[in-house]
């Protein structure tokens, strides 16, 4: 699965606890840097912060959806909108941060059984 | 019949008519005034009717007749004086001696009347005594007329003209006696003279509504005209002001106030010029009966029992007052009183006027508490726009390093369990010892921006030498990509508290570096100047956009030219920076270039914050007065 998150703690930390239950992970810290790693390999599941430089979570879903690839996101941020922002580019779910492990183990399996 | 004898008799009807006016008008008010008016004219028509019962024989000619017709123009003067002491003040000693004349006067009159010939001394001496008192009555009305307005000045104005005609006549009887010959000339000019002063008598003393709200009405209508703007008007005290010149120029009378009324205390608050005085509602004042009748109220004389007697004759010199509540529907909003030291100034007509006046202050009151509620409404709903933000923009912040803080840490402990031999993660541990100092740094930021706000940033003041300090921190923060320099002539002591200088320096030079993404020197200088102390911390980065300029130092505030997302931050670094100053006594300001767009070097571009601060700081808080270094304390100063 893939990654998209501009802090680098967080995205490290995030990235070992998913390796940490067997996943393999890519990882990204802006829309850019995603959008080259999906043409590199087609991830599973795309994690998205939505706040980023460069090009930010909205226009990543947008792309995505121009390119017409149909790859499960979900929707990690601070915001107090993450259900709205989650609806509005159409991903299959969210977690708000911050957030306890196993909650975030759930919202990931939750989106990866919702094909 | 002569046109002489026409004007005569017009003359005559004229006084005959002011009688009657005056007569009722005493009956219905014996006021001290309205009395001597009645009496002035009384004896104005008993002449005339004995004029007319001797000339038509009614009555025989006789020495007492003779005695009677010189005394009674004799009283007409002497009454005038008496008026004017009514419209004025006239000084005890000048009464008493118009009494004495007044009394020789006529006491001469009949005594010559019995005995002829008047001798000319006499008539002399008699004429002298009326000039003088007709001379002093037309004086004194002149002078009361440049002091008052409205419709009380214009009758001012036709008593004086009216007394001026009367003053001719005798000088004009004057010039008969002492040369008889021209009496044709004389007597028909003593006519016209004798029916200008009716007509002026009759507007001055007889004055018909209709003059009267025809001399009120272009006051009215002035004051009506401002009436709109007048809600706008700074503040309610302003408004009360102009309310109260307004209605004092509409009534003529010299003083007007208005008292507000105080719901909660359950008072009327008083005015009278710099004095106040919170009156609880009472009858025996004319303020208290208007509000509690809730009609306008007309107070000839303000009695010792009434409790504003001492205090509005001691600054108005007020004897005489009309009250009108102003009410706007159901609320009780106060009362209008208007004042003045001679009763004759008001009259029962005046009294529909001043309700108009005081229902207008109601509408325009009304209309500023609206908008004052309006503004309170506006005010609550910005400083809840500003919670609004203020979390927003913490939260996002706060909640980046806690995510780390809360992940990591369950990690950390999953792992453990699974292998509990493991090595410890020591790149772990140090994640969360960088996330943990971020937030501590963060939430120590938002709780300095709310100390700023209360205005307790400056603790304990002591010597701090700026050069040290600036020294220190600058060799923390240099690097090869941000070589920071200070430059300074010798050492710059000052008494400050040396945490938070330390914590200005600190945020001022991240700042440069943060905001020179592309490398570049921080410079530093110091130096003394009038008393203060003055450092500079130049940078050449992105700069700062000129509309910016005049909020760089608010909270929340970050440059447009700032990437959220590339430069992080809560808006708070300048905020408290200058917090910081401003309770040391100082100012902080900077000059800023933007570069030139793009991502590159900014050759040209750069910001250079100043802050001066003064040599003493002044102390925090007055309890808590710190002593300096030569053992004085501080004074505090008023920010």
């Amino acid at each position: 699965m893939l990654i998209v998150e501009d802090d680098p703690d967080i995205l490290s930390t995030v990235t070992d606890i998913l390796e940490f239950e067997g996943y393999q992970v890519e990882r990204a810290s802006n829309g850019v840097e995603g959008l080259a790693a999906i043409g590199r390999a087609r991830p599973e599941l795309i994690i998205l912060d939505m706040r980023m430089p460069v090009l930010d979570g909205w226009e990543f879903a947008r792309i995505l959806k121009e390119r017409g690839v149909e790859v499960p996101i979900l929707v990690m941020t601070a915001a107090r909108d993450a259900r709205r922002w989650a609806e509005e580019i159409g991903a299959q779910g969210y977690i708000s941060k911050p957030f306890h492990l196993p909650d975030l183990i759930a919202a990931v399996e939750n989106a990866l059984g919702s094909d | 019949m002569t046109l002489d004898q026409f004007v005569q008799d017009l003359s005559w009807i004229i006084y005959l008519i002011i009688f009657v006016v005056v007569a009722i008008h005493a009956v219905r008010r014996p006021l001290r005034a309205n009395i001597d008016i009645a009496l002035l004219f009384g004896a104005a028509a008993a002449s005339i009717a004995l004029s007319v019962a001797t000339s038509t024989g009614l009555i025989a000619r006789g020495p007492l007749i003779t005695g009677l017709s010189g005394s009674l123009l004799v009283g007409m003067v002497y009454m005038l004086f008496r008026i004017v002491d009514d419209f004025s003040d006239v000084r005890p000693w000048l009464m008493r001696a118009s009494d004495v004349a007044f009394a020789l006067t006529v006491a001469g009159a009949f005594y010559f009347a019995f005995f002829p010939p008047q001798p000319l001394w006499f008539s002399t001496l008699a004429l002298v005594y009326l000039l003088a008192a007709l001379f002093y009555s037309v004086a004194a009305f002149a002078r009361e007329t440049s002091r008052s307005s409205g419709v009380t000045r214009r009758r001012l104005l036709a008593v004086m003209a009216g007394s001026a005609s009367l003053f001719a006549i005798f000088i004009l009887v004057a010039v008969t006696t002492f040369f008889p010959t021209l009496s044709n000339v004389v007597s028909p000019l003593s006519g016209l003279a004798g029916l200008a002063s009716g007509i002026f008598y009759y507007i001055g003393f007889a004055t018909p509504t209709v003059l009267r709200r025809a001399w009120q009405e272009p006051e009215l209508r002035a004051f009506l005209g401002r009436a709109a703007s007048l809600p706008r008007l700074p503040d309610t005290e302003s408004i009360v002001k102009e309310l109260e010149q307004g209605a004092s120029t509409s009534l003529g009378a010299p003083n007007a106030s208005i008292a507000l009324w105080d719901e909660q205390a359950q008072v009327l608050k008083l005015n009278f010029g710099d004095e106040h005085m919170d009156l609880p509602p009472t009858n025996k004042a004319v303020s208290g009966r208007a509000l509690l009748t809730q009609q306008p109220v007309f107070a000839p004389h303000i009695t010792p029992d009434n409790p504003t007697y001492s205090i509005a004759k001691r600054v108005y010199g007020a004897k005489s007052v009309l009250a009108a509540p102003i009410t706007a529907g159901p609320r009780r909003l106060g009362v209008l009183l208007v004042y003045a030291p001679h009763t004759p100034v008001f009259a029962e007509e005046d009294l529909a006027l001043v309700q108009l006046l005081a229902d207008q202050a109601a509408v325009i009151l009304e209309s500023r508490a609206l908008i004052d509620e309006a503004a309170r409404v506006q005010a609550r709903e910005e400083v809840t726009r500003l919670k609004e933000d203020f979390l927003s923009a913490a939260a996002h912040d706060l909640k980046t390093p806690l995510t780390t803080l809360v992940a990591q840490t369950e990690l950390l402990e999953r792992r453990a369990l699974r292998s509990p031999d493991a090595p410890t993660d020591l790149a772990g541990l140090q994640k969360l010892k960088r996330e943990a100092y971020r937030l501590k740094a963060l939430v120590l930021e938002l709780l300095d921006a709310a100390r700023t706000e209360q205005g307790k940033l400056v603790g304990e003041l002591e010597p701090v030498d700026l050069l040290a300090t600036a020294q220190d921190v600058c060799s923390r923060h240099t690097s090869e990509r941000h070589p920071c320099t200070v430059e300074a002539q010798e050492p710059i002591i000052g008494t400050y508290d040396p945490n938070r200088i330390l914590q200005l320096l600190e945020n001022l030079i991240e700042n440069a570096v943060k905001y020179s993404p592309d490398g570049g020197p921080v410079d530093l200088k110091l130096w003394r100047e009038d008393g203060f102390n003055h450092l500079t911390v130049s940078d050449t980065g992105i700069g700062i956009p000129r509309e910016d300029l005049p909020h760089v130092f608010e909270r929340f505030h970050r440059g447009t030219n700032v990437d959220d997302r590339r430069f992080a931050g809560m808006g708070l670094g300048l905020f408290i920076c200058r917090g910081i100053v401003e309770q040391h006594g100082g100012r902080i300001w900077v000059e800023s270039r933007q570069g030139p767009a793009g991502n590159g070097t900014h050759p040209h571009g750069g910001s250079v914050f100043h802050v001066a601060l003064p040599a003493v700081a002044p102390a925090a808080t007055p309890a808590e007065a710190p002593v300096d270094a030569e053992g004085e304390r501080q004074e505090q100063s008023v920010h």
